[in-house]
C-alpha cells in the first residue's frame, strides 16, 4: 500500500491541470441535451482530443494516451475540478470504445476509435425497449440477415436512447436468431442513425431537454461488417459495456468530490450554524464521496494487479447514485425558498437535482442492481 | 498510488483465517460465554505464537515490528471470528504504549494482556483477563497492573468482553510511550476494523440462513425484500471497508489527516455494523431472536464495540470539525 503519487503521476497531474486551466470555458456551455448545446459540446470535445485529453486511458494509436487507470482517475480528478463541461462523448469514449478496443476487429479500431476520440462521430446507446427495461432479455427488435448474408434488415423499436436526439450513430443489441429467447440470440450492431429507414422521436426529460429519444426501425439495412463481438454473442459483449460502465468509467468520484465540496461551501454560506442535524448531514455526504473515492482507488489498483471487475459494480452504482441524489436534497433544503426557482443564482443545484433522479433509474434501476449483488455477490438463490 | 496489501500481508492474513475457522468456531465461543472466562487462553497462546499479537511490537521488544497496515487485515480476521479478551487493544494501544517497557516481552509472548481507559470509560472491559489498564492522564498514559486495583464487576451484554468499574487510580501506575490522541486513535481504528470482520461474519451467516431456510416452497434468500435487505447491509459494509485500510495508512505515516481518517474508519464502521447486525436478525425471523442461535453472540459483540473508542457520532463530530471548521 502506498497512497501517495509517484512523480510520474504528480507530473501527469500538473500537466492536465495546466491544459485545462489555460482550455475550460470561462462561461458554462448550455446543456447537452439541446440542439445548440450539443454541437458547442462537441467543439469542446474536439478541443480535448487536440490536446489528447479526450480519451485519456485508450491506446496512443486511437487518440489516447495509454494512461492506466490510476492516471485516468487522477484526469478525471482534475477535469471535474476545472469545472470543464460535462462529456457529451460518454456513452462512446467510456461505453463502447473500450468494448471495440476489447472484442472489435483491426478494422473495425480503425474505422471507430479515432473519430469517436475526435467526436467527429458521437455515440448514442440503444439498449433498452418499451417492453424490455429492467428485463433487457426480453429484447424483441430483430435483425435477420440478407439474402446474400451481406446486411442486417433491422426492424423493431427502442427507447430511452441517450444522446440520441443529436448524435451521430448508435450501438445495441437486436435478436439474431427468432427462434432464441433471452440472453441467446442476441448480437451487438453498430449504425448511423441516418440511415434510411430509422426515424429518432426525441422524448423530452424531467428537465424539459431532449436528453433521450425512441428509435424505430424499419426495414433498416446495415452492413455485417457493423456487428461487434461476433453473431449471438450480443448479450455478452453488452454485459462487458454494462460492467465497465456501473463498475468504473460511468460515474468516477471526482464529479461528486466537487458536488460535495460545492454543497460544502453551500453550508458554510448559507448553513444556520447551530443546525447540527444538517451539519451531521453534510459530514455524512463528504464521508460518502470520500468512501467512494477510496472505493475506486481499491478497484482500480485490483484491476493494475490483474484482477477482473465483477458483480461488485451494482455496489458502485447503487452507492453514486443515491448518494447523489442525496447530496441535492441536502442543496435544496439549505437553499430554501431558492430550491423552487429554475432560473436564479442556484439554478445549478435544481437542474443537478433533477438529473440527479435518473441515476437511480439508468443503466440498470438499483432494484435490479440489489437483485444482482444479492445473486452473484452474495450467493443467494435466484428467485 | 497503491491501494491494496501485498501478498505477504493478504497470506498472513488468510493463514490466521483458516486458524480460527479450525480452532475457534462458534462453539468455542459460546463456551468461553458459558465458563465466564472472558477469554481463550489457548487461543491467547496460539495468537502469540503465530505474532499476531506483537505485530504492531518493536523487534527490539520481541515483537514483528509490523505497521497499522501490516495489522490491519489481522484485525478483520479476528473480528470475524469475534475472538474474546483485549486482543486488538493489546495489538495496538498495547504495543504502542508498552514498546520498551518491561512488559513489552510479555505482549510479545502472550503473557501480558493489555486494556485501556483512555477516553472517559465508565466501564472498563477485559480487566478480569488484562494484566495491565493503560489509563489517560492529560495527554499522556499511565500503565497500572490490574492486580493493584480494586475491580467491581458489571454484567455486560457481551460475554466475551466482561466489564469492571474501580476507582482511585488518578496517581497510581508508571508513565508509559505513546501519547493519548495517537493511542486513542489506534484503538478506534482498531475497533473498526474488527468491527468490519465482524460484521461480514452476521452476513455470512444471514446467507446461510437464507440458503437453508425454506418458506412459500423456497429458499427465503430467494425473495426480493430478503435479497434488498442483505444487499444494503452488504453496501455499507463495502464502503466502510476502503475508508479503514486508508486509516490504517495514515496511521501507519503518521499522515495529518489521521485524526479525520480513523474517525471516518470508526463512523462507517459502526454504521455498518448496526445495519449488518440489524439485517441479519430479520434475515432469521424468530429464530435469530434466541439464546440458542449462534448470531447473538456477533450481534452482541458489535452493540459492545460500536460505543466503545468513541460512538459513531462522537467520531462523526470529529470528521465534521475537519472537514467543515470547528463549531
Amino acid at each position: 500500500m502506498d497512497l501517495t503519487e509517484t512523480a510520474d503521476e504528480q507530473a501527469f497531474r500538473a500537466e492536465a491541470r495546466a491544459w485545462l486551466e489555460a482550455n475550460v470555458p470561462s462561461v458554462p456551455l448550455p446543456s447537452f441535451d439541446t440542439a445548440e448545446g450539443f454541437e458547442l459540446h462537441r467543439q469542446w470535445e474536439a478541443k480535448l482530443y487536440e490536446g489528447r485529453w479526450s480519451a485519456v486511458s485508450w491506446p496512443v494509436e486511437y487518440g489516447g494516451r495509454d494512461a492506466d487507470y490510476v492516471k485516468w482517475l487522477i484526469f478525471e480528478e482534475e477535469y471535474w475540478r476545472s469545472g470543464a463541461p460535462g462529456r457529451v462523448s460518454q456513452n462512446g469514449i467510456f461505453l463502447l470504445g473500450p468494448t471495440i478496443i476489447e472484442v472489435g476487429t483491426p478494422e473495425q479500431k480503425a474505422r471507430f476509435l479515432p473519430a469517436m476520440a475526435k467526436s467527429d462521430e458521437i455515440w448514442a446507446q440503444a439498449w433498452s425497449e418499451p417492453d424490455a427495461g429492467s428485463d433487457m432479455a426480453s429484447i424483441r427488435s430483430k435483425a435477420a440477415l440478407s439474402d446474400d448474408g451481406s446486411e442486417w434488415i433491422i426492424n423493431g423499436q427502442k427507447i430511452w436512447a441517450s444522446r440520441a436526439a443529436w448524435a451521430d450513430w448508435c450501438f445495441g443489441i437486436f435478436r439474431t436468431d427468432p427462434e432464441s429467447s433471452r440472453h441467446k440470440g442476441l448480437t451487438f450492431i453498430l449504425m448511423p442513425l441516418d440511415t434510411p429507414g430509422i426515424t429518432v422521436r426525441p422524448i423530452a426529460q424531467l428537465d424539459g431537454d431532449t436528453g433521450f429519444a425512441e428509435i424505430f426501425f424499419d426495414d433498416v439495412h446495415v452492413p455485417i461488417e457493423n456487428t461487434l463481438g461476433g453473431v449471438g454473442n450480443g448479450w455478452g459483449v453488452a454485459m462487458a459495456t454494462a460492467g465497465f460502465e456501473r463498475g468504473v468509467s460511468l460515474r468516477s468520484p471526482a464529479r461528486f468530490n466537487v458536488a460535495v465540496d460545492r454543497l460544502i461551501k453551500l453550508w458554510i454560506k448559507i448553513g444556520d450554524p447551530d443546525d447540527d442535524t444538517m451539519r451531521d448531514a453534510v459530514t455524512d455526504l463528504w464521508m460518502q464521496a470520500e468512501g467512494y473515492r477510496l472505493h475506486t482507488y481499491m478497484t482500480v489498483t485490483k484491476l493494475l494487479e490483474g484482477g477482473h471487475i465483477g458483480s461488485e459494480s451494482s455496489l458502485n452504482k447503487i452507492f453514486w447514485s443515491e448518494m447523489d441524489v442525496r447530496a441535492h436534497e441536502l442543496a435544496l433544503q439549505l437553499l430554501g425558498p431558492d430550491a423552487e426557482r429554475i432560473d436564479g443564482p442556484h439554478e445549478r443545484w435544481v437542474d443537478g437535482f433533477l438529473f440527479s433522479l435518473s441515476g437511480p433509474l439508468y443503466a440498470g434501476t438499483n432494484e435490479i442492481q440489489r437483485n444482482i449483488i444479492a445473486d452473484r455477490v452474495l450467493n443467494l438463490p435466484r428467485g | 498510488m497503491k491501494f491494496s496489501f501485498t501478498s505477504d500481508q493478504q497470506q498472513f492474513a488468510a493463514g490466521l483465517r483458516e486458524m480460527l475457522e479450525r480452532e475457534f468456531t462458534a462453539a468455542h465461543l459460546r463456551h468461553v460465554w458459558e465458563t465466564g472466562a472472558g477469554h481463550d487462553a489457548a487461543l491467547w497462546s496460539r495468537l502469540a505464537e503465530m505474532g499476531v499479537l506483537s505485530m504492531m511490537l518493536p523487534e527490539a521488544d520481541g515483537g514483528m515490528g509490523g505497521s497499522f497496515v501490516d495489522t490491519i487485515l489481522l484485525i478483520e480476521e479476528l473480528g470475524r471470528a469475534a475472538v474474546p479478551g483485549p486482543v486488538f487493544e493489546t495489538m495496538t494501544v498495547g504495543a504502542l504504549a508498552l514498546a520498551g517497557t518491561p512488559w513489552a516481552a510479555g505482549v510479545a509472548d502472550g503473557s501480558v494482556a493489555v486494556t485501556a481507559a483512555l477516553m472517559g470509560e465508565r466501564y472498563v472491559p477485559h480487566t478480569a483477563v488484562a494484566g495491565v489498564v493503560l489509563l489517560s492522564d492529560h495527554d499522556s498514559i499511565r500503565a497500572i497492573e490490574t492486580s493493584q486495583l480494586q475491580l467491581t464487576e458489571v454484567e455486560g451484554i457481551d460475554h466475551g468482553r466482561q466489564l469492571v468499574t474501580f476507582a482511585g487510580t488518578e496517581t497510581a501506575g508508571a508513565f508509559v510511550g505513546s501519547d493519548r490522541e495517537t493511542a486513542t486513535d489506534a484503538g478506534s481504528l482498531a475497533a473498526a476494523a474488527y468491527l468490519l470482520g465482524l460484521s461480514s461474519r452476521m452476513l455470512a451467516i444471514a446467507g446461510d440462513y437464507a440458503r437453508d431456510r425454506r418458506q412459500f416452497g423456497q429458499p427465503i434468500g430467494s425473495f426480493q425484500a430478503v435479497k434488498h435487505l442483505m444487499a444494503d447491509a452488504l453496501l455499507k459494509v463495502e464502503f466502510a471497508r476502503p475508508a479503514v485500510y486508508r486509516a490504517a495508512w495514515s496511521h501507519a505515516t503518521d499522515s495529518d489527516t489521521r485524526a479525520r481518517d480513523v474517525s471516518m474508519a470508526k463512523s462507517l464502521a459502526s454504521d455498518a455494523a448496526q445495519k449488518a447486525a440489524r439485517s441479519a436478525l430479520q434475515v432469521h425471523g424468530a429464530i435469530g431472536y434466541t439464546w440458542e442461535c449462534d448470531l447473538q453472540l456477533f450481534m452482541k459483540k458489535a452493540w459492545a464495540l460500536m460505543p466503545a473508542w468513541g460512538s459513531a457520532s462522537y467520531h462523526r463530530r470529529r470528521v465534521s470539525d475537519a472537514v467543515l471548521g470547528p463549531r
